[in-house]
Formats: C-alpha cells, sequence, structure tokens
C-alpha cells in the first residue's frame, strides 16, 4: 500500500537530480517511458519557474494586447454584466443581500466566482493552446493549465479595485463603510488562493480531456453556467432553505464564495464545516488530478 | 565515458479507425460504443515509428542520422529532447541538451529577439544573468545586433535561422539535436554553423544532426546512422553508409513506380524490357566496360504500324539523358519483336540507373500518333571490372558524377618560347 502510494506520487527524487543544479556539464539524465511522479513534477515545475512567468504574462497579453480601448475594456468588461445584474437582481426582484448593497454583495461573490469560471475555461484549452510549443520544445506540461489563472487573476484585480471604489463611493454617499479592513482580509485571500488551486485542479482534467474530446471546451463552457446558479453569487446563502443546505457541502466554490464575502464585507457566516468539506474534494480532485495529467500526458501530446 | 546512451528505444503509437486522421473522437462516439458495432468499423493498430533502436554516442562525436521520409529520425529526435515519451527503453545522457527541432521553435514572433533570447534561455535551464551576459555573443554570431530589440516577426527567415542557430549554440550544450535546420540559411552561414559545430565537437560537444543533404552530412559527421523503418539499418562510416543509402533509395523508388504508365494499347504492346549483354543474354548489372543493350519486346496486334522508340534514363532521381531511334521501322505484319538500343562502354558511372521507354505507334500512313510508356520499366546498376579510382583530393574518389565516359587524353609538347608568347 505504501509503496504503491510512494511509487503513485514519487516520493523519491533521484540522487542525480538534486545535484544536477552545481554541474551541468556533469548532470546525468535518463528518460524513461513512464513519467516522474508527482514531488519530482513540483519540483521541475519549480526549476522551471521562469517559464511559467513567461506563460502568464504571455496569456495577459494575449487578452488585451493591440486592443485600442485597453484600459476601457480592463475594465468595462467585467463591469457590465455586474451593472445589468444588479438592476435586474438587486433593483427589479429585490434579491436579498444581507443588509449590504446589492451592487457591493453581487461585486464581491462574482469577483470570487469569475476567477474560478475564467481560469477554468482558460485551463481547459490551455495545452490546445500551447500546441506549437509542446511539439517543438520540452518544458513540464503542467506548467500551461496553471499558467491559464493568470489573466483571471489580473481580472480579478480589476474588480477589486472596482470592490474598494464602489465601498469608498459609498462611504462618502451613506457614511457606512461596508469594507471589512483587518484579519477577516486574510480569509479573503485564502479563499482567492484556494479558487485559483480549485480552478487549476479542474484543469489538470479537462486541459487533457480536451485534446482528445474537442467538445469538453463547450461542456465545461455549459457546465459552469449551471455551476454559477449553485454556488451564492447572486442570492446569499442566508436565503437557501437549510434542507438544502447540504447540497452546498458537495459544491466547494459555495463556501470559497461566502468565504470571501466574509472576509471582504463581514456578511454572513464563516463557513467552517463546507469548507472541511470543500476541501477535502479539491485535495481529491487535485490529487487524483495531477495523477490522471501525468499518466495521460504522453499519449495526449502525441495527439496534438 | 559515454555522453549518451539510447537502449532498445520504441516508440509506438495507436492508429485509431481509418488511419492518422481519425486521431479526435467526440464525446457522443464514446457514449454510443454500439454504433462502431454495426456501423464504421473503428479498429486500432500499432504503428511503431521507432523499434528496438539502440546506439551509444562518446563525447565529441557527430552522428548524422539518414533515412528516407517517415523512417523515425524526428521521432528520435524529438524524444531525445523529451518533446515525446518513449513506449520502450530508454536513454542515458550527460550534461545539458539543446535541441533545434524545427525553425524557430519556442520563439515567440511578438517578443523582440532579446526577450526571446531569455525564455529560449530559460527553457535551458540557463539563468537570466547567465543568458543576459552571453547575448552580445549571441548577437554577434548570428549578425543581427542591430535589430536586437524588433520583434521577431519582422525578421527575415534567414534572420530567425541564423538566430535560432546562434542561441542553441551559445548555450553551451553538452548535447546538441539538430533536424534538417541549415536547409535555409545562405551557404555562406551554412559553413559558418559546420565550422562551429566541429569546433565545438572538437572540445567535446555531441551532436546529432538529421539531415537529407548528403554532402553535408559527409563533410560534417564522423559517424552515419541510417534508419529504415524505425530500426537501425546500418551505423558506421560516413561515406560507405551515404553512398549504400543512396543507391538503395533510388533502386527502391523505382521498384515502387514500375507499374505506373501506359503499356498496352489496341495497336501493340510492350511486353518486357530487359538488359541484355552482347550476346543477347539477360543480365542484371552492366560492365561498364562492355556495351550493353536496352531489349523492348513488342507485341504487335495489328499489321502496318510504324514504331519508333526512345529511351530515358535516370539517376538519382534526375533524367540523365533522353534518345530517341533516329529510324521509324514499320511492322508489316502481326507478331512479336525486339527492339535493342545500345549504351556504349565507358559511358555510365557507378550508380543505379533506371529506365523509360517511350514507343511512338501511327498505323499506316494516318497522322494520329499513339504513345505506349512504361515508366522506370528497367533499373539496373552499373558497375566497373577495373578500377576506377581517380586521384582527387578530399576523398571520396569513386561514384562522382552521374556519368563517366572515357575521354581521349592526348599530351603534345609546344615549344617553350612559343607557350612564354
Amino acid at each position: 500500500m505504501l509503496l504503491a502510494l510512494r511509487r503513485l506520487f514519487g516520493w523519491e527524487t533521484s540522487a542525480e537530480q538534486s545535484e544536477e543544479a552545481r554541474d551541468w556539464r556533469q548532470y546525468k539524465w535518463v528518460i524513461l517511458p513512464t513519467r516522474q511522479g508527482f514531488f519530482a513534477r513540483v519540483e521541475e515545475i519549480w526549476r522551471y519557474r521562469r517559464i511559467l512567468w513567461f506563460f502568464a504574462v504571455q496569456r495577459i497579453k494575449d487578452r488585451y494586447e493591440g486592443t485600442t480601448l485597453g484600459p476601457f475594456w480592463l475594465f468595462a468588461r467585467p463591469l457590465m454584466p455586474i451593472a445589468i445584474s444588479t438592476i435586474v437582481f438587486g433593483r427589479l426582484l429585490n434579491v436579498p443581500s444581507d443588509g449590504v448593497p446589492y451592487f457591493l454583495f453581487f461585486l464581491a461573490g462574482s469577483s470570487c466566482w469569475r476567477i474560478f469560471e475564467r481560469s477554468m475555461l482558460w485551463a481547459a484549452q490551455s495545452l490546445e493552446a500551447a500546441k506549437g510549443l509542446i511539439k517543438k520544445v520540452y518544458f513540464p506540461r503542467l506548467i500551461a493549465p496553471i499558467a491559464s489563472v493568470a489573466p483571471a487573476v489580473t481580472e480579478f484585480g480589476i474588480l477589486f479595485t472596482l470592490l474598494v471604489i464602489a465601498c469608498i463611493a459609498y462611504w462618502v454617499k451613506d457614511g457606512v463603510m461596508y469594507l471589512r479592513l483587518g484579519t477577516g482580509m486574510v480569509a479573503a485571500v485564502a479563499a482567492v488562493v484556494l479558487t485559483c488551486f480549485f480552478a487549476v485542479s479542474i484543469g489538470l482534467w479537462t486541459s487533457v480531456l480536451q485534446v482528445r474530446h474537442k467538445d469538453v471546451r463547450y461542456s465545461v463552457r455549459y457546465m459552469s453556467q449551471f455551476w454559477n446558479y449553485a454556488t451564492p453569487v447572486i442570492y446569499p446563502m442566508s436565503q437557501v432553505p437549510p434542507k438544502y443546505h447540504f447540497l452546498m457541502y458537495l459544491n466547494p466554490m459555495a463556501p470559497l464564495v461566502e468565504m470571501y464575502k466574509w472576509g471582504m464585507l463581514g456578511i454572513g457566516v464563516f463557513p467552517a464545516k463546507e469548507l472541511a468539506s470543500g476541501l477535502l474534494i479539491i485535495s481529491i480532485v487535485f490529487a487524483a488530478g495531477v495523477v490522471y495529467f501525468n499518466r495521460s500526458e504522453a499519449a495526449s501530446v502525441d495527439k496534438l | 565515458m559515454d555522453s549518451l546512451v539510447a537502449e532498445k528505444l520504441g516508440k509506438c503509437y495507436i492508429l485509431q479507425g481509418s488511419g492518422v486522421k481519425r486521431q479526435t473522437s467526440t464525446f457522443r462516439e464514446r457514449l454510443q460504443p454500439w454504433k462502431n458495432a454495426d456501423g464504421e468499423q473503428s479498429e486500432t493498430r500499432e504503428f511503431w515509428a521507432l523499434r528496438d533502436l539502440s546506439f551509444r554516442l562518446q563525447p565529441g562525436s557527430i552522428l548524422g542520422i539518414i533515412g528516407a521520409n517517415g523512417a523515425g529520425k524526428t521521432t528520435l529526435l524529438k524524444i531525445l529532447a523529451r518533446v515525446i515519451t518513449p513506449t520502450t527503453g530508454r536513454v542515458v545522457g550527460v550534461g545539458r541538451v539543446v535541441s533545434l527541432l524545427e525553425l524557430g521553435a519556442g520563439f515567440d514572433p511578438d517578443l523582440p529577439a532579446d526577450e526571446n533570447i531569455l525564455m529560449n534561455a530559460a527553457m535551458f535551464g540557463i539563468p537570466k544573468h547567465e543568458a543576459i551576459r552571453r547575448m552580445p555573443e549571441i548577437f554577434e554570431f548570428a549578425g543581427v545586433e542591430r535589430f536586437e530589440g524588433t520583434p521577431l516577426k519582422h525578421y527575415s527567415s534567414g534572420m530567425y535561422l541564423r538566430l535560432a542557430f546562434s542561441v542553441a549554440i551559445n548555450m553551451n550544450p553538452q548535447i546538441l539535436l539538430a533536424d534538417e535546420i541549415l536547409a535555409v540559411g545562405d551557404q555562406l552561414f551554412q559553413d559558418k554553423c559546420l565550422q562551429r559545430i566541429s569546433e565545438d565537437a572538437a572540445s567535446g560537444l555531441t551532436v546529432l544532426f538529421v539531415s537529407h543533404d548528403m554532402e553535408a552530412i559527409v563533410r560534417l559527421c564522423n559517424r552515419v546512422m541510417w534508419i529504415h523503418a524505425g530500426q537501425v539499418m546500418k551505423i558506421g562510416e560516413p561515406e560507405l553508409i551515404v553512398d549504400e543509402y543512396q543507391n538503395a533509395i533510388w533502386s527502391q523508388a523505382d521498384a515502387s513506380r514500375s507499374e505506373k504508365g501506359r503499356r498496352a494499347n489496341r495497336f501493340a504492346e510492350i511486353l518486357a524490357i530487359r538488359l541484355v549483354s552482347d550476346t543477347g543474354r539477360d543480365i542484371g548489372g552492366a560492365p561498364i566496360s562492355e556495351d550493353v543493350y536496352v531489349k523492348v519486346r513488342l507485341h504487335v496486334l495489328k499489321a502496318h504500324i510504324n514504331v519508333r522508340c526512345a529511351l530515358d534514363v535516370n539517376t538519382r532521381g534526375q533524367l540523365l539523358f533522353r534518345s530517341a531511334d533516329p529510324q521509324t521501322h514499320r511492322f508489316d505484319e502481326e507478331g512479336i519483336y525486339d527492339i535493342f538500343a545500345k549504351i556504349p562502354a565507358n559511358l555510365l558511372a557507378e550508380s543505379t540507373y533506371s529506365v523509360t521507354v517511350n514507343c511512338s505507334l501511327m498505323y499506316h500512313d494516318e497522322p494520329r500518333e499513339f504513345l505506349l510508356v512504361a515508366y522506370n520499366a528497367l533499373s539496373f546498376i552499373a558497375f566497373s571490372t577495373e578500377d576506377t579510382t581517380v586521384p582527387v583530393s578530399g576523398g571520396r574518389l569513386q561514384k562522382l558524377g552521374l556519368i563517366a565516359p572515357k575521354l581521349e587524353w592526348t599530351v603534345k609538347a609546344e615549344k617553350v618560347d612559343a607557350a612564354r608568347a
């Protein structure tokens, strides 16, 4: 059992590998049909971290470079759907928002959600998008799905800025500071990091699958719409009947979004139990994802 | 110590359905397996691009890899560059591997040259400060100093190649993989590259060089590996292997094309084309010092046919000459006729030749012409029983040139004063 686990995750990194950094000329490498396991992988990504950075910058540039109204789109793109939703759900349907203005409530919820949605979509296409490079030079393929988080993080940065500006505006207007400055921020940051992590974990599966089945991308897009409604973004958790709360345990994004809103705006409760089950699900998806990615990588690259 | 050892390397691809093209399937097809049962048969078959390939190289060796398209040359390099994973076997190597698999691989056309160099360096595991230190050297070798900040999309393909090669060689590799990269680029830079590779090899660089340019292979490499259908055919001395390889591919090409052409119509049929000796016996090869004949056996199906034949003699993929019978022969009776064309002695070189026969047919005095063609119907090797070695500097003395006619050489003494004037 233990041996199987060791083999699965590749605990041992060979002695040769740890010494390589000292002198390339003496570095002895081996290419084998079976790929190295989990820890060798993490170490490899660390060695190639600059490629990761290049990739991340590249993905961000892909989105904004060459647009004439660059900075305008930067804000306009995420803001438009939020403004519309605020009018429809907040004004017309009067969806409750836990005591903060609906605009802030929705902005906070969707900024966390959007990282997830965007990263997940881009991660699914990541291997295919990097096809040109993957077929010609070697770098750890895991870098492709990981780097696809980058544009989502920039988008998050913009939404975050908007949130701060909006809070200040409400402070000036109503004299109430909705933004919760303090230790809660730590929870918010943790929520963001975990969201990225979860998106990458799913990306490990979808990116490999996408190579073989071109419809994975559409499925992900399709599913994400339902997932959005299953996550308390447009409505607060407090509006969900308690008998359906168990469903939220199955959706790791629910506690993460709640945690983010709790951290930023101080609304709702800290979702401790849901978070625990969410973390469990995320780690399973991630660990199995790495193993799956490792196993299918070679075959997928052949099919690119 | 060996710098690169490959042991029983194999790479297997699974081909799905009708062939290579169907590599993707939609979910729907996967989810409805019963549709395949009675519909189109989706069979999978294995294709071994490489099989049980083993070799070892010492530091300083320059291995040329030759073989027909699809023999597995590129697959081998891609495995060594870790772009694809082998199915079986293993490779053990020492030192940094730098690969030039394709022109400008790993370059981003939108980024300026210097940033691309940094990115490439990162891919080969070179720290940033080291890459920056080497940058002037790289630009100088490539001869593109003035275009440091220019995005690569504005580079010409020659500049692109020069930069790519310069980056690779200046990354200080212990093993360099080069796949057909010198195909582009001017002669001057090509020479510079080959020169640099030889120099670096002298100080321990191991090079694997794939090329279809046999001249470059012979010039540069100190060993050559001939790969055929994923397996090592031969490995050894460049000149020997290259010659053997070239002979083999031409005779093979002839065999595969021999069925094409129009060999019969309602007037006549070309039954056979043979190489025969003086005595009329079939021979497989042509002794260069003797006359040989191409015999065309024609079955005349209708009387009163005018026939005129022509031969195309090809070697190494080129038309060497076309020669037509100056006379038209009239066959007033049906039957089988043999037409002979003499190839004189001391014309052919030691090489493989293939012959295409064209027959023009005219019925009676009608102006219409009908043509019979037998493409590459005959292929033979011309060989020498004498010593054909010519004292020329540079090594390869035999088999140079497409033909080797015997010229008449005479010497005449002239008065010294007359020569001065």
